[in-house]
């Protein structure tokens, strides 16, 4: 055989193997076909390369020099001898027959060389199993002694599936402890969750009477009256409604209201009891209108018997609307002597929750916060719990029985929760109620208190009324604007009609500010009211001056254009002569007692005059973006995109350059020239690296061509095709190992400690502990 | 081949002379042959393979599972494909069989109608082959490395056993008894081997790397231990004094005329030493991979001009020349280690046991005749003309279809 169908079969198997494709590439192989063809010659040549290469510690190699071997031993009786003759490493090597030499990284390719390597051996033993001995051998040792499944798609050895086996074992072990643990843990805390439940339902009740769990289930198919209510909101029909007696102007009223309607739950007869007490306290109040009185009670409650009389209150109040048509025209002086109503118009405030609402009071505190507690725990304990028992069995595929308890109590617990989350129970008054509570002990009227502030009752004129209690007095909180208005407010201009009821009932906020206004008006014509009595002062007297808001706006805005300086001795004495500008002390000796104090003597300095007088403004200028590029020409064929503003850092003074990035000026493209000249004499021809290294082969001496070969781009990696092995390896982990575990790095350290170590002998050694260390 | 049939045809030579030629011959031709298989019995590694010297018919092997199997080598068919059938087998359903592995299986030397097993199960049985039924047991304290009966004792019936205890026991067969014990190894005893020169001399190895060589007839002590330094205390530290290998000695044989002696260790070395002297002769056979724990059977081929071993290396046996210690060649086929092989005198054939469950034979390959050849070649020349008459008869029919679809 020649030399150069050698090199050239060498050079083919070599490319064909270290190309890292799965599949060989066609044109090579068949040039390799084509020169096996002229002699037996090349086939051992061909055989002992891909031996060679099929020895190679990389999964990649030896499946494309399988891949050979195998297309070239359907081709050549030769080949096939040769192979046959050295088949039990063909199986180590490819099938990994040999426990002791498992098959290299990749993983994945591994495995894919073995199975491909499998289904070959199985197709040459169908097809030339009679005529080579030694193959069938192969053979019946895969199938026999390493009890190979050839019809297993895994192609897995007997080892392995034992190993895979045994991992299930465990893993099925595991799990049955773990089931077993679960169903232990389970029955332990079963009735405890069960306490729980009964307990949180109970507590609930107590809450909402008609409000169970089954009630939060059947929502969709049969929802009570009073959800549906819920469900449905802006209707002025509304049962939960309240109406808003402007008896004496203060929104703390009417959150009493919500609140006691909110509250009165539980206790209907008591709560209403209170509320007339209330009522009967203030005695300006005109709460007399027993039947509105009733159907606001009647509203409160949201219950589903109470359904009729919910109905029957709406209607109700649709008459009294009416009503309140009619008696707008009447003379109000009139209304108010026969009515005995303060007010001849009402507006109804409609405060609608989008659920249940639960206010928590005195009374149901204690169960409130039981069910903060229980909701607590189930929320932290118990829900957790069972979701990891559920795991557990699902994943373990434990008795239906468990799984379905497990799954029963994580609905019921999911129930509670979202029955929880419906009350909407309001804990923030809770925690402010808890404390006053506990200060001021029990008092008849707390409700009432916990939204005012305690101010002692005034009647007549105030003449300095603080600002945040202006709201209170009806009054607008800027003096300013309110003092404006004042000859519009006059009895004729009172507001025509309260807006409809559709309108604000969509809010459950505090009346408006318009309501609030008309309230006040309202007020006026009271002459019981201090609002009546404000009026009167207002129309005597003159509106007091502000002085805090004298200053006109254009002086403000002369203020927002003149600069801001820091302040300085100039502005100090601004207008003024300076006393003892430029003035300095002189002191003929520096001594502090030797010297006569007349000594002292003032010496003017111009220059310090100057400088007390005068002040720096520092001008820089504006600045300018730059808009050129260093437009050098860069390696890889672009242009340097760095736009400063002189010199770039790394191409030097920035020059005029055109498309290509050559200077434009002839002077500096000469120099340019130069530079580069310089820099290739620095690098001389002969330390090319790979001469080098050439060199260095034949002599056996080191020049140092690593260095110089690396010093440019890195090392160049030899077959770039192949996945590298070693980049796994290349983790941040190995890295620090690297660092931290490294010989000369240990040593500093175990120095270091040492060296504290003998110090401490030193300082201590009188010590008989430290001594004996 | 032709030149020794004339030279004996003119009685020029001695009929030995042609006989010694031809089998060496037939040995360096040795190689596995399709036409000759052994039955798969074993479903284990095949520890021990015996040839019955009277018929050269019967086979025995012992494997790992403890079974035992006779096999039949001769080839009545007239056909060159050959499958040894198994003529009986003692198996696991046996009542009879041994428990553990079976280490050495041997027949009787004089005639088929007796062989001996001996087992890790601490037993030597004496087996009467017609009924497969053991006519006696034997029980030790240890596990029994080897055994081995005289191949040409006359005066005694004697069977040297190799155990777990350093002792070596003598069983006698006429009695059924251990008649004697042999008392000087340290350490387990892995081979036992008679002379078949001198029906009382017995030579042993053990794992304390000693080889002991005993005159039976004097029980107070062996005769001769073999020495790798040959005496010379220079090249031997003090412990090493005596010693035949630097690790355990697990193979043991005599040459065919007894002068011989070849010994194996885990130092990965054989030694071929001088039986009647006890004298290293410093044959370098290289390194011979030896890996076993148990014991190692090989075996020297018979009535060959250079002498052969044939001793297991790895998975594949090596024939080296007994006296050169060259390596003739490297017996590959084996996909395990091997065990065990046995010669067969008669047809220069080789059979070998190993860890994959195969007996391979390794038979001599027929000299191929030259007219045979030729006559293939032109069988192939003559196809290769038809083929190309094919295509162009294929190619003017195409040509012609299509001038007829125009």
């Amino acid at each position: 055989m020649e030399l150069p169908q050698r090199d050239r079969l060498s050079e083919l198997v070599e490319e064909l193997t270290t190309s890292g494709q799965p599949q060989l590439n066609q044109d090579k192989m068949k040039e390799i076909k084509k020169i096996c063809k002229v002699s037996n010659d090349c086939i051992d040549h061909v055989y002992h390369s891909v031996m060679s290469q099929l020895n190679q510690e990389h999964a990649e190699i030896r499946l494309s020099a399988f891949q050979i071997a195998s297309e070239l031993f359907s081709r050549s009786h030769h080949f096939r001898t040769l192979l046959v003759d050295n088949f039990q490493e063909l199986l180590e090597l490819t099938v990994e027959t040999d426990s002791e030499q498992p098959l290299p990284p990749p993983k994945e390719v591994a495995r894919k060389l073995r199975s491909l390597a499998i289904r070959t051996v199985q197709s040459w033993q169908a097809s030339y199993g009679m005529a080579y001995k030694k193959l069938a051998l192969g053979y019946h040792f895969l199938k026999q002694v390493k009890k190979v499944d050839f019809q297993d798609a895994e192609a897995r050895t007997v080892a392995e599936r034992r190993r895979e086996e045994e991992r299930q074992r465990r893993m099925e072990r595991i799990y049955k402890e773990r089931v077993e643990a679960a169903s232990i843990d389970m029955e332990e805390s079963y009735p405890d969750i069960e306490a729980t439940l009964t307990e949180m339902e109970t507590c609930m009740r107590l809450l909402l009477p008609e409000f169970d769990l089954t009630g939060i289930h059947t929502t969709d198919s049969s929802p009570p009256i009073s959800q549906t209510a819920n469900d449905c909101p802006p209707v002025d029909e509304q049962p939960c409604c309240s109406k808003d007696l402007k008896d004496d102007g203060s929104e703390g009223m009417i959150e009493k209201k919500e609140e006691s309607r909110e509250e009165n739950k539980n206790d209907r007869g008591e709560e209403e009891g209170k509320e007339r007490s209330d009522v009967e306290e203030r005695g300006d109040k005109a709460w007399s209108d027993g039947n509105e009185r009733e159907e606001v009670k009647g509203k409160e409650v949201e219950d589903g018997e109470e359904n009729e009389e919910d109905q029957e209150a709406s209607s109700e109040e649709e008459e009294e609307e009416e009503e309140e048509e009619e008696k707008k025209h009447l003379d109000e002086d009139l209304f108010i002597r026969n009515s005995g109503l303060i007010s001849h118009s009402y507006s109804l405030d409609l405060n609608l929750s989008p659920g249940l609402h639960v206010k928590e009071t005195e009374d149901n505190e204690a169960v409130v916060s039981t069910v903060i507690d229980l909701h607590k725990l189930i929320k932290t304990k118990h829900l957790p719990a069972v979701q990891g028992w559920i795991q557990v069995f699902t994943k373990s595929g434990a008795e239906e029985q468990l799984l379905r308890r497990a799954l029963d109590l994580k609905k019921s617990l999911e129930a509670a929760l979202e029955k929880h989350k419906e009350l909407h129970i309001d804990y923030k008054t809770r925690i402010r109620r808890v404390m006053k509570a506990s200060s001021d002990g029990d008092e008849e009227d707390d409700d009432d208190e916990d939204d005012f502030d305690e101010v002692p009752e005034k009647e007549g004129y105030e003449p300095h009324i603080p600002e945040h209690l202006r709201a209170e007095y009806g009054l607008d909180p800027t003096p300013s604007t309110s003092t404006a208005p004042l000859p519009k407010k006059t009895p004729a201009k009172r507001p025509a009609a309260p807006p409809p009821l559709s309108s604000t009932s969509s809010t459950s906020s505090p009346p408006s500010s318009s309501r609030r206004l008309k309230r006040l008006t309202e007020e006026e014509q009271d002459p019981t009211c201090a609002a009546a009595t404000l009026r009167l002062l207002r129309q005597n007297f003159p509106p007091p001056a502000e002085p805090s808001s004298s200053s006109g706006p254009s002086s403000d805005q002369k203020a927002a254009d003149a600069p801001v300086v820091p302040f300085g001795l100039d502005l100090y004495y601004w207008g003024q002569e300076q006393p003892n500008a430029g003035k300095i002390i002189k002191s003929a000796s520096q001594h502090q007692f030797w010297v006569h104090a007349e000594v002292e003597e003032e010496v003017e300095n111009k220059e310090l005059l100057a400088e007390s007088r005068s002040r720096y403004i520092s001008f820089p200028g504006s600045f300018t973006p730059v808009s050129h590029h260093c437009r050098a020409p860069l390696g890889n064929g672009n242009l340097c995109q760095r736009q400063d503003r002189n010199k770039c850092p790394f191409h030097g003074r920035i020059v005029p350059r055109d498309q290509e990035g050559r200077p434009c000026r002839q002077e500096d493209r000469l120099r340019e020239e130069q530079e580069e000249r310089r820099k290739r004499e620095e690098q001389p021809d002969w330390r090319d690296a790979d001469l080098m290294r050439d060199i260095e082969a034949a002599t056996g001496e080191d020049l140092g061509s690593d260095r110089v070969g690396k010093k440019g781009k890195g090392k160049k990696k030899k077959y770039p095709h192949l996945s590298d092995l070693k980049q796994s390896a290349n983790t941040s982990r190995s890295r620090l190992e690297k660092k931290v575990f490294n010989k000369s790095t240990m040593r500093r350290v175990a120095d270091v400690l040492s060296k504290a170590d003998s110090r401490k002998h030193d300082k201590f050694s009188n010590q008989f502990n430290y001594a004996l260390k | 081949m032709l030149g020794f049939l004339t030279a004996r045809q003119a009685g020029l030579d001695d009929p030995l002379r042609l006989r010694r030629a031809e089998s060496t011959r037939r040995v360096l031709s040795l190689k596995l042959n399709p036409d000759r298989d052994v039955d798969r019995i074993h479903g284990n590694g095949i520890n021990s393979l015996d040839i019955e010297a009277v018929e050269g018919r019967y086979m025995l092997s012992g494997g790992a599972d403890g079974v035992i199997v006779i096999y039949d080598l001769e080839n009545f068919s007239g056909k060159p494909q050959y499958t040894c059938k198994t003529v009986c087998t003692v198996g696991r359903s046996s009542r009879h069989v041994h428990k553990f592995s079976v280490e050495t299986v041997q027949w009787y030397p004089y005639d088929t109608g007796m062989f001996v097993s001996s087992s890790f199960d601490k037993t030597m049985k004496v087996w009467d082959t017609e009924t497969l039924k053991p006519a006696d047991v034997f029980e030790f304290e240890g596990n029994v490395y080897s055994h081995h009966l005289s191949p040409i004792a006359r005066k005694h019936s004697l069977i040297a056993v190799g155990t777990k205890n350093p002792k070596i026991q003598l069983c006698d067969l006429k009695s059924g008894s251990r008649i004697h014990v042999l008392q000087g190894h340290r350490a387990e005893v892995l081979s036992v081997r008679w002379s078949p020169r001198y029906e009382h001399i017995l030579a042993t190895a053990s794992a304390d790397s000693k080889v002991k060589v005993w005159d039976v007839r004097r029980a107070s002590g062996s005769l001769l231990t073999l020495d790798q330094h040959n005496g010379e205390k220079s090249k031997a530290s003090s412990e090493a004094v005596n010693t035949a290998h630097n690790g355990r000695v697990n193979g043991l044989c005599f040459t065919g005329d007894g002068l011989y002696l070849l010994t194996t260790g885990t130092d990965d070395r054989m030694r071929l030493w001088n039986s009647a002297t006890g004298e290293n002769t410093l044959v370098n056979y290289g390194k011979v991979c030896n890996e076993s724990r148990k014991r190692l059977q090989f075996t020297v081929s018979h009535g060959c001009s250079p002498e052969f071993v044939f001793v297991p290396c790895g998975s594949s046996v090596a024939v080296y020349a007994l006296h050169t210690g060259e390596l003739v060649t490297m017996l590959r086929g084996h996909y395990n280690n091997v065990d065990c092989c046995e010669f067969h005198p008669d047809y220069q054939e080789l059979y070998s046991g190993g860890k994959d469950c195969n007996i391979l034979a390794w038979v001599p390959v027929l000299r191929a005749s030259d007219v045979e050849e030729e006559s293939n070649n032109a069988i192939k020349v003559g196809k290769k003309v038809w083929k190309r008459h094919k295509e162009q008869l294929c190619n003017q029919i195409t040509l012609n279809n299509r001038l007829i679809d125009r």
